[in-house]
């Protein structure tokens, strides 16, 4: 094999089923797939074919890193786990999720640049990585344990420099909203792989390395990395973000960075909370993102519809707040969540569904009484779900969405349900309007890539929010007026693209908005490719380190080329921006053709999510023209090269990215146009 | 035998000093150094490691404390040749060009684990530890990099 640069050069392939392990080399995937999800997508429109299941053995459970993993780069730690996910809804689909710890940079150290699961194991197993030598060994020892007992236990096998993912109860049970687990609070969470780990018999996966990633020309390496770590050094929301939240705050001994290689603290932590529920979670430190805060300060997301715009809502749907349990109740409810390996995100939705509940009649589920105040019932709620006990737990194991299918429930409790998971039975979060609004018009491009992606799109929104921040009435304490703000804004743009359309308010510039919706969106693809932050690249904008800083700067372009800057010089190829564009729209229109394949995705489902947009948005209660839509989305078509009608890719399009191959089958097939 | 001139090797050098509890284990430190001295990002090659136990949100590094009188160029069988100390920051350095890979300066390191590192190349064991960076116009990397200032750089002669 030849020796490469950025990549190890070989992907891991386990078939659990049989115990057969092979090796494949990476340079049949790059660099045209790069890394993280490019390369899962090329080997799933390989080898995923058409009809199978996420629990069908055929599914492949894809363990990736990019070129940046375990590097330089800053933010570079990120791992990548792809496959078919049952929690998509309605139809299971092939689906991705990111994470970060440090299992993806020792996976590269211990020579892999992915590891490819596949099969089921007749019984419990775990894969031991140490360096080149693979083993499956037995799990029964740890089966049922908690995420942080099975580290622990793995670790005092293995090494304390071992790293491990792993699942809980909830992922052995087959939960659709469990996590694969690492650390205290990395996990892959909404994209429901838990439970294909879980149908997997595949426990943990184990990871030692003592080799490293080779640079090509590391002298330049070096230099740009330390470049654009300083352009990024404010952090992912640091400055100009104004809110003053915990994950908010200035790098410092109370936050940690969320990767291997990472300069900032988005993660706060939390040592010693005081056992209050004596939940029994198996630690009693923690670190928390966001929406893990739900519990901890309440409010995470917003009552709707507000107040003021009462009289135009349209009576059929209302949402709360989450409430406050305080900082170690919360906490401790979190990690009790993290343990059991379910995603913590869930008191976002389920809690105002849970209110929604009562307030129409409805006070017990399955002999469950329901009362959302009390941290008790969210304990018994995990616990059941975790271990799909009573009917209750069993019910709710398989996500809100089949549960209110299963459920007898009057039709404003149903639709209550779908609002909370508007789209591909993916918990609500900033879809732009409504109760999670954005800033007119970033909304749009929000819209536009739930509508699109697979499952909530994480790197996307997170860029979206970003953004955000520069905007009315997110731009407090920026120093200026909204108007001199969004000059400021408006210069960064013009500095990375030429152009600042696609900022302006309303509907007058259609194009500029999908077009920019667009390079977002390829972006996105990179960022969970190569892989790296979903907040701080494309650094369209830098941050700094306090807000006087800010203020008194004078430039606050980033670098979008900040990418191809360092994937040069890293593998020594000629890469610039243009191929890192280009490989994103690759990696998008392959998951396009992969979806059109194997679930007939079209115009049809991409519009399935409009109903959404049809309430009227939270601050303003200004209701969407919702012929808007359709031709917000035959501008957006138009810029992809897909068809109107079907949207599917056309031959041009497919063959100008490399993929005639794909063009054929899909003709092959008549799902060209 | 000859008497050797010693006199460097007593002084007291430059040092770098981790701080644990500023340290969150993010490791840039370890991928900067091999990067520069190496050519590669690797945690193993790096001379500082970082072994954070991130459950227990612990974060310990080890790395050479450049010790006065330091047994590992006592133990070397080449000391000035192979087991070197550089005359303007003090660090105590192999040089791999003239090393015989005896392993006597791995073995001699007081500390534990020991502060030298050890790893095999095509069959062949190759030692390598902390030299502060000794030719790099800035100073140590991992310094450098560190974006919590939980490494500082000690230079030589000028602690309390």
């Amino acid at each position: 094999m030849k020796q490469m640069f950025g990549w190890t050069g070989k992907i891991l392939r386990v078939d659990i089923g049989s115990g057969e392990i092979t090796t494949e080399e990476t340079s049949k995937y790059v660099p045209e797939y790069i890394g993280g999800k490019g390369i899962a997508t090329r080997i799933a429109w390989n080898e995923l074919k058409p009809g199978i299941g996420p629990y069908d053995p055929e599914n492949m459970l894809m363990f990736m890193t990019g070129p940046f993993t375990g590097t330089l780069v800053p933010t570079s730690g990120r791992g990548s786990v792809c496959g078919i996910s049952p929690r998509i809804y309605p139809t299971p689909w092939f689906t991705y999720g990111t994470m970060g710890g440090d299992w993806a940079a020792e996976l590269k150290y211990a020579g892999f640049d992915a590891v490819i699961v596949k099969g089921n194991s007749p019984e419990l197993v775990y894969l031991w990585i140490n360096d080149g030598k693979v083993e499956l060994l037995d799990a029964k020892e740890i089966t049922g344990f908690d995420t942080f007992v099975t580290q622990h236990r793995l670790k005092e096998k293995h090494g304390n420099r071992a790293q491990v993912v792993c699942i809980g109860p909830a992922g052995e049970n087959r939960v659709l909203w469990s996590t694969i687990q690492h650390r205290l609070s990395n996990s892959i969470g909404d994209a429901g792989l838990g439970a294909v780990m879980g149908a997997k018999n595949l426990k943990a996966i184990v990871i030692r390395g003592s080799g490293g990633v080779n640079i090509a020309k590391p002298e330049e390496f070096i230099k740009v990395c330390r470049e654009k770590a300083e352009m990024i050094k404010g952090g992912a929301t640091n400055y100009p973000h104004p809110t003053d939240l915990p994950y908010h705050a200035p790098i410092g001994p109370g936050n940690q960075q969320c990767s291997h290689g990472c300069p900032l603290g988005c993660g706060v932590l939390y040592k010693n909370i005081p056992a209050g529920l004596t939940v029994g979670s198996g630690t009693r430190n923690m670190m928390s993102h966001c929406e893990d805060y739900a519990f901890i300060e309440g409010e995470a997301t917003t009552k709707y519809p507000p107040d003021d715009i009462k009289d135009i809502y349209n009576g059929d749907m209302y949402t709360r707040g989450t409430k406050a349990f305080g900082k170690s109740m919360g906490t401790e409810l979190q990690a009790l969540c993290e343990g059991l390996g379910l995603t913590s995100a869930f008191p976002i939705n389920y809690y105002p569904w849970f209110w929604v509940c009562i307030d129409n009649g409805i006070t017990e589920i399955k002999g469950v009484k329901l009362e959302p105040d009390d941290p008790n019932f969210w304990c018994d709620f995990m616990k059941k779900v975790s271990y799909r006990e009573d009917e209750f737990g069993d019910i709710f194991a398989e996500d809100l969405m089949r549960a209110a299918d299963e459920l007898d429930l009057p039709p404003v409790v149903r639709k209550a349900a779908n609002f909370q998971f508007p789209m591909w039975g993916q918990p609500a979060h900033r879809q732009g309007r409504a109760y999670e609004s954005q800033p007119d018009p970033l909304w749009i491009n929000t819209m536009l890539h739930w509508i699109i992606d697979s499952r909530d799109p994480m790197a996307c929104h997170h860029q979206s929010s970003f953004i955000a921040g520069w905007f009315p009435p997110h731009d407090e304490g920026h120093g200026g007026t909204p108007d001199s703000n969004m000059e400021r804004l408006k210069e960064a743009y013009k500095k990375a693209f030429g152009t600042a359309e696609g900022l302006e308010p309303g509907f007058d510039n259609i194009d500029g908005k999908t077009k920019l919706a667009v390079w977002q969106d390829n972006r996105a693809q990179i960022k969970d490719s190569l892989l790296i932050c979903d907040w701080v690249f494309p650094a369209i904008l830098r941050t700094f380190t306090s807000r006087e800083k800010y203020i008194e700067a004078e430039d606050y372009y980033g670098d979008i080329d900040a990418e191809a800057k360092m994937l040069a010089p890293l593998t020594g190829l000629d890469i610039d921006t243009d191929f890192i564009d280009k490989a994103g729209e690759r990696i998008r229109n392959l998951d396009r053709a992969l979806h059109i394949r194997n679930y007939d995705r079209s115009r049809k489902i991409d519009s399935s999510g409009e109903w959404y947009y049809e309430y009227p948005e939270k601050s303003d209660g200004t209701k969407l023209d919702m012929k808007i839509f359709d031709a917000v989305l035959d501008s957006y078509y138009r810029f992809r090269g897909w068809d109107k009608e079907t949207g599917h890719p056309t031959r041009a399009t497919l063959e100008n990215l490399d993929l005639k191959d794909v063009a054929d089958e899909l003709e092959k097939l008549g799902k060209l146009i | 035998m000859a008497s050797k001139d010693i006199s460097a090797a007593v002084q007291k050098s430059g040092r770098i000093i981790h701080n644990p509890d500023l340290c969150r284990g993010c490791r840039i430190c370890e991928v900067a150094c091999s990067a520069y001295h190496d050519g590669i990002c690797s945690s193993h090659l790096s001379r500082i490691h970082v072994v954070p136990d991130d459950l227990a949100l612990e974060f310990p590094a080890h790395s050479c404390k450049q010790c006065q009188y330091p047994s590992c160029y006592y133990a070397c069988p080449k000391p000035d040749k192979s087991m070197s100390i550089d005359s303007k920051t003090g660090a105590r350095y192999i040089n791999e060009e003239e090393c015989i890979k005896c392993g006597s300066c791995y073995r001699a390191c007081p500390f534990t684990p020991s502060l030298v590192w050890v790893t095999e190349v095509d069959d062949k064991k190759r030692y390598y530890k902390c030299d502060l960076c000794r030719v790099r116009e800035d100073g140590p990397i991992c310094v450098e990099v560190c974006p919590r200032g939980a490494l500082t750089y000690e230079q030589r002669g000028k602690s309390k």
